[in-house]
């Protein structure tokens, strides 16, 4: 059943796009994607957008302590969400799919709430903003330390296996993350088991200031699933339709027990690396503004007009409605107030010990007092 | 009852529990065809198949992570790190990933997984094959660290640490594998996480120690009945959680401790108990805290015997502590 359905070889020599420029369906088959569909992936790409406008202006009103853009993402983000069975599947993200996870159908108000590190955040605001995780989405909380959440992915995808659950383990990570160790082992690990993993990465070609070339040597990312015994595919991710096709191909082949798969998503990052940095020091505005004339927005809305599905009103409705979604939801989450200080020693372990009852005590005292 | 070592104990205890629970499964280097270097897995993969007893890629860190992976969708995974001392390659998914998962998801997703590893020296087995690093593991926030000393312990919680729902470093010092025998029940008991074991009581000093050093420890304890000292030995069992209530009611009858561990002394399990003891009954103690510990070195093969705690230190400390 998968092998007939097969539209796209691996490692090939440019990226895959079925979308151009200009936005022509340039596939050699018919997306069959209903309308509605169509104009679903634009209105999440257009709330990543809007979400990481917002995310921005939060840390230049001093409202939060950090942030890592993910404008120049948004097509990739959400190919992989909608390619994905939703609160079936893993997702194990890294810590830029703010777009991912809210296209994923995390709450806007638990979005907030994580970025303020307050009461609103079901992990408790016991990490720096970007690190989002949900237990009913299946989305493994982020981790801050490179790669480290890859051979997690490769278990829980070898759990899939075992127990023949259909599901499938995605893994998200920047280029950097590929020339971490655990990246390999988790990518190799996974492989031999034939596990359900699709491992994608985002590569916006910087790693903080590190650009590709001096990451890797490699030809690009997907090259290195040869190493593995894995297909690699490489794709345009700026084009959401493939994103999506390539990602969900992958994910049958993997649900179809073919084991695991690299994606490289080739994107842009229109922002700096995070809210700590000044992407200035290590790359010009002309390549910047170069690359944001390949606005994945822009691309995508092309082709809709080329559909009859996108014009001016309904783009300005939509950008009203999620602005004030975005707007709301903030609102309710600043409303959520700080976590209870005590909460700082719950959940080290199942149950506390008896240093911890200790130096809990030691806190409520002090705050008795 | 038979009477079995310390790694058929082992082995018992991972076949019992792979039979109660089907989620239970192993995975690490040569633990399938060949049973684990040490033969600690021994008969598993043929009883239970490729799938519930993985050979793995030589990586630590594929080993960890992935435990991590498969404890997080709902397996229970036992990992074998070969020797202590390869556990570095995949600290980071020890540390960052199986210790801080319950706590940096805000208790969403738990890795409830044991990872077993042959520790400590005595085997000629050079400076990568013998070191204890437990110390590191104790102070890294959400894991549980168990080092046995007997076989009816090893599999006692062992199958205790399988069943818990929290990561357990389950540390057995390889000399003890096949140098102690006793009687296990063939049926199935836990002991608990966090309880130490009185090995041997008296009222003039108390001897706390755990895994390897329990051997010159009771000893010692031996040699100083002859002498006419009485000393309480405490065997720890678990060094995080670590059983306070156990060593300071010992320390306030004896008025005297003296801790014995083979991992280097600086930054120690023993530095800590030692601290918390002078902290809790600084006015009850006849004499200042003692350790006799490995050293701060690397350890050294030519002087194997001699960095591991010898019954002659752990005397000469006793003795200054009856002096003092």
């Amino acid at each position: 059943m998968v092998q007939e359905k097969i539209r796209f070889q691996p490692f090939s020599s440019e990226p895959i796009r079925l979308v151009d420029e200009q936005g022509h369906w340039i596939a050699p088959f018919e997306h069959g994607l209903p309308p509605e569909q169509l104009q679903r992936f634009y209105r999440d790409m257009l709330a990543a957008r809007l979400l990481d406008e917002k995310l921005v202006i939060l840390i230049r009103t001093g409202k939060t302590s950090f942030i890592a853009p993910h404008a120049g993402h948004e097509a990739a983000q959400v190919g992989i969400a909608h390619a994905l069975r939703k609160g079936h599947d893993w997702l194990f993200p890294y810590y830029r799919d703010m777009g991912l996870v809210l296209a994923m159908g995390v709450p806007l108000v638990e979005i907030f709430g994580q970025t303020l590190g307050n009461a609103a955040d079901p992990a408790k605001g016991r990490q720096m903003p970007s690190h989002p995780g949900s237990r009913p989405l299946n989305i493994f909380t982020v981790c801050s330390a490179i790669a480290s959440h890859v051979p997690p992915a490769a278990g829980a995808a070898i759990s899939m296996k075992l127990r023949r659950t259909h599901q499938v383990a995605v893994c998200t990570f920047g280029d950097g993350a590929t020339s971490e160790g655990d990246w390999h082992a988790g990518l190799n690990f996974a492989a031999v088991q034939g596990a359900p993993a699709v491992f994608v990465c985002e590569n916006n070609r910087y790693a903080i200031s590190v650009n590709i070339s001096k990451q890797t040597a490699s030809q690009n990312i997907a090259v290195k699933a040869h190493a593995y015994g894995i297909p690699g595919y490489y794709v345009d991710g700026l084009d959401v339709l493939a994103s999506y096709f390539v990602m969900q191909e992958a994910l049958e082949r993997a649900r179809a027990g073919q084991g695991a798969s690299l994606v490289e998503l080739v994107v842009h990052r229109f922002g700096a690396h995070s809210s700590a940095d000044d992407d200035s020091r290590y790359r010009s505005r002309e390549e910047l503004a170069a690359e944001r004339q390949q606005d994945p927005l822009l691309r995508y809305q092309r082709f809709l007009e080329k559909q009859g599905l996108w014009d001016a009103q309904w783009a300005n409705e939509l950008r009203l409605e999620i602005s004030k979604e975005l707007e709301a939801a903030l609102q309710e989450a600043q409303k959520a107030g700080e976590p209870d200080p005590l909460q700082m020693f719950d959940d080290v372990y199942a149950a506390r010990p008896w240093h911890l009852e200790e130096q809990r005590r030691l806190v409520a005292e002090e705050l008795q007092s | 009852m038979p009477t079995i070592t310390l790694i058929q104990a082992i082995n018992t205890a991972l076949d019992e529990e792979m039979n109660r629970d089907e989620r239970v499964m192993l995975l690490g280097e040569d633990v399938g065809k060949r049973g684990g270097v040490f033969l600690a897995t021994e008969g598993l993969q043929q009883k239970y198949g490729p799938d519930r007893v993985i050979d793995t890629p030589l990586s630590e860190a594929a080993i960890l992570g992935a435990a991590v992976g498969l404890a997080a969708h709902g397996m229970r995974p036992v990992a074998e790190i070969q020797f202590a001392d390869y556990v570095f390659p995949g600290i980071d998914q020890l540390f960052s990933q199986a210790a801080k998962l319950r706590y940096r998801s805000g208790g969403q997703f738990t890795a409830p997984m044991v990872v077993r590893m042959p520790s400590g020296g005595g085997v000629k087995g050079g400076h990568h094959h013998s070191q204890s690093p437990e110390a590191h593991f104790a102070h890294t926030a959400g894991l549980k660290v168990v080092v046995v000393s007997t076989p009816y312990d090893a599999k006692g919680l062992l199958k205790t640490a399988i069943r818990d729902d929290d990561p357990v470093v389950f540390m057995e010092p390889k000399r003890l594998y096949r140098a102690v025998k006793e009687e296990v029940p063939s049926d199935d008991y836990l002991i608990p996480i966090g309880k130490a074991a009185v090995r041997r009581e008296g009222r003039d000093i108390t001897l706390v120690s755990y895994g390897g050093p329990m051997v010159e420890t009771l000893k010692a304890a031996e040699e100083m009945a002859a002498a006419g000292v009485e000393a309480e030995v405490i065997d720890l069992r678990t060094v995080m959680p670590w059983d306070k209530e156990a060593v300071l009611n010992s320390v306030a009858k004896t008025g005297r401790l003296l801790m014995i561990a083979e991992a280097p002394r600086t930054a120690s399990v023993a530095s800590e108990v030692a601290a918390t003891v002078s902290e809790e009954l600084f006015d009850q103690l006849l004499a200042p805290p003692l350790r006799v510990t490995g050293f701060d070195t690397p350890y050294p093969l030519a002087q194997d015997k001699l960095y591991m705690p010898t019954v002659t230190r752990i005397l000469n400390a006793a003795k200054r502590l009856l002096d003092y």
